[in-house]
């Protein structure tokens, strides 16, 4: 039994230089201010910081250069991640329009699909996000309710989406509806391109318990949508939202979350020569090593075209349980006042709150190890 | 891995499986010897196999993987740091853990620990007092024979005024290094044998492998096998690229922590008849649980990697870790 496969691949050249880019960048546009605002970053809006980055070349980095793309490898692209990343950068807005809206529109929208929204998305000036929990179908994804009716020539969307982050910022959701009457499970599921000022559709804040305003419900009330809104091909919407989740899965975003505490840390062992801060800082260092490690890997095989779906789900597993525990062990083992506006009882602080949500979004760690037992070949 | 590595493994397992565990130095070393094996990292002018480290790191995990009682890792890098000075290979060589002595005019005397199988090796490289390492013969050593948990031969070997060869290396880092890939692939062996077993013995009315609370736990296992074979692949590219330091500190400390956890849900799933003599996952965990103190526990590393770390910085050693494994160009 080999539980990972790696196979060798050097890192892009230039990769050094392209590092320096993007820490320039971050120098320039994060500075100091709200430093709880650095952490968990890719959850951190800041449409001023995108259009910078974007200007820079770094969103759509991968993309065709005809739709205002870069044409850089996905090696690259996950330098840039990885730097904006662990410095805290609020990367939040284009997030996904950028990982998962614009691939998706590049491999199956239609010509006009692509030049209507592509562009705006590598501006930085587009933001996506994603229509796929409901209020009856959370990890159980293929109970998904919300329905698209055929109208002539359109559709008629009904229904109610939740957990749907960004909504209230974003100009389009990639929509998982049931389009076909009185299909079960994950068949007869379509997903559809939806501009969000279309009538009939009502975003509604969901405040998170630190008060911030992530996520949202969307309701559907007869949206009516023309024929070009299906994304790909009707009724094979499950198989569509869950082809890229490797990409989705393995990124440096499911163990990088918290990594501006673990920089803090350093940061204190080395002021205070504080031992159980040091060993502690260690431990960290040699788990995220490990980890960029493997998603690294995970990252070199996509871009030989591979699709280790299992090895990406254990990164994401391993990754989030790492980035859970780091403001946890640091509690533990620091005399921290969390009062205070030391960046590392205020990072602390911040984690404790918002780490849960590590462990549950993008698949919740259950069914991650669900999914990892069935690739051992249990169940 | 490419096909001289494929080659390389199948040969590897096929031998380290039928030899495993019961393997006796004096009935079956000759055919490690046969094999070429104690050659790997020597160069082909030196009549070895020109291996680099991604090469003995595939080896050494099936060491681990099939739990083989010889002290091949040991030879191996013993053969290739005495080979590096010119010291005349004759008969086994080992390595040790610790030295506690002094050295007077190159000659010295003192006490190493943790040599394997020391009784039987012609020569040991070991920690020097002095930095580096020392290549000591062990004919006029006194052998005190100890094991560790899984019985595999660590020896202590006194030795007073024997001339040693000084070598340039940290025979200590080696050794956590090669322990890290042993430790993948005992891992991953184990968690094998963890997953034939659910799916095989039925309580229930069931395997216990449909059972969610054992797949969640073996999934776990896998993870954690996961990344002690990520940290050892990675260990293996940093020795061949040169300064490694870092990353022998990075994936002992995870190998550490993987076999920590491992050990435990393998016999948790096993149940009682895990426990007992006659069922093969001890020759895997009691090496495991060796190993895990063998060549530095977490708190060593954890030390070890937090002191460098913080040396650097908090704003440079994230650009630290990134580099190592940047191209240049």
């Amino acid at each position: 039994m080999q539980t990972f496969t790696i196979k060798p691949f050097e890192m892009p050249p230039g990769s050094a230089a392209l590092r320096e880019q993007v820490r320039a960048i971050i120098r320039e546009h994060v500075t100091d201010g709200d430093i709880a605002r650095r952490a968990n970053c890719w959850q951190v809006n800041d449409p001023q910081f995108s259009r910078a980055l974007a200007k820079a070349g770094f969103v759509g980095m991968t993309l065709p250069k005809e739709y205002g793309g870069h044409e850089r490898s996905a090696l690259e692209r996950y330098i840039v991640l990885e730097e904006l990343l662990s410095a805290g950068a609020p990367v939040g807005a284009h997030w996904i329009a950028d990982r998962q809206t614009a691939p998706l529109l590049i491999r199956y929208g239609t010509e006009e699909q692509r030049r209507r929204w592509v562009p705006g998305i590598a501006a930085g000036e587009v933001y996506g996000c994603i229509g796929l929990s409901e209020p009856n179908a959370g990890s159980d994804l293929a109970s998904v309710r919300a329905s698209a009716r055929r109208d002539g020539d359109g559709w008629v969307l009904n229904g109610q989406k939740i957990w749907t982050t960004n909504a209230h910022i974003s100009q389009i959701m990639i929509g998982l509806f049931r389009s076909e009457e009185g299909s079960e499970r994950n068949a007869g599921l379509s997903q559809f391109l939806i501009p969000l000022d279309t009538p009939g559709i009502t975003i509604r804040p969901i405040i998170n318990l630190t008060g911030e305003h992530d996520f949202n419900e969307v309701f559907f009330d007869d949206v009516r949508l023309t024929a070009d809104a299906l994304v790909g091909e009707e009724g094979r919407g499950w198989a569509q939202a869950t082809a890229e989740l490797s990409l989705e899965r393995s990124g440096p975003e499911r163990y990088l979350s918290s990594m501006v505490l673990v920089t803090e840390l350093v940061r204190h062992a080395a002021a205070t020569g504080d031992p159980a801060a040091t060993a502690l800082a260690g431990r960290f260092v040699s788990e995220a090593w490990t980890l960029r490690q493997m998603s690294l890997a995970v990252a070199g095989r996509m871009a030989m075209g591979e699709d280790p779906a299992l090895e990406a789900t254990i990164v994401k597993d391993l990754g989030n349980s790492f980035e859970q525990a780091i403001p946890q062990l640091v509690q533990q083992m620091i005399d921290l006042d969390l009062s205070s506006d030391d960046a590392i009882a205020v990072l602390t602080a911040q984690l404790l709150q918002v780490s849960p949500s590590f462990s549950l979004r993008g698949g919740t760690r259950e069914i991650l190890r669900g999914i990892v037992a069935r690739g051992l070949g249990l169940r | 891995m490419n096909e001289q590595q494929t080659m390389l493994a199948d040969t590897a397992s096929g031998l380290f499986a039928e030899l495993s565990h019961r393997a006796i130095v004096a009935d079956d070393w000759s055919s490690i010897e046969e094999m070429g094996f104690t050659g790997l990292l020597l160069s082909e002018a030196d009549g070895g196999f020109g291996g680099n480290w991604v090469d003995a790191g595939i080896v050494f995990r099936l060491v681990g993987y099939h739990a083989l009682a010889l002290p091949l890792v040991e030879a191996v890098i013993a053969a290739r740091l005495a080979s590096s000075v010119g010291f005349e290979l004759a008969g086994i060589g080992t390595i040790a853990e610790r030295t506690d002595g002094k050295l007077e005019s190159g000659r010295f005397t003192g006490t190493v620990r943790g040599a394997a199988w020391g009784r039987d090796a012609s020569y040991v490289v070991a920690p020097s007092p002095d930095g580096g390492a020392l290549i000591l013969p062990t004919a006029d050593a006194v052998i005190e024979q100890r094991c560790n948990v899984a019985d595999e031969p660590r020896d202590v070997l006194h030795f007073s005024g024997v001339q040693g060869t000084p070598v340039e290396a940290h025979v200590h880092a080696l050794g956590a290094a090669a322990r890290t890939m042993q430790t993948a692939g005992a891992l991953d062996a184990a968690l094998a044998m963890a997953v034939g077993y659910v799916n095989d013995r039925k309580q229930f009315g069931k395997p216990l492998g449909k059972l969610q609370a054992v797949q969640q736990a073996l999934a776990v296992f896998a993870c954690e096998a996961a990344a002690s074979n990520s940290g050892a692949v990675g260990v293996a590219q940093a020795l061949d690229r040169g300064d490694s330091t870092f990353e022998v500190a990075a994936a002992k400390l995870r190998a550490n922590m993987a076999a920590g956890i491992g050990t435990a849900i393998a016999h948790q799933a096993h149940g009682a008849i895990g426990f007992t003599q006659e069922y093969e996952l001890h020759p895997l965990t009691r090496r495991l649980w060796s190993w895990r103190s063998e060549y530095g526990s977490e708190q060593f590393w954890s030390k070890t990697l937090g002191a460098h770390v913080a040396g650097l910085g908090a704003d440079e050693y994230w650009a630290d870790m990134t580099r190592r494994f940047d191209s240049i160009l």
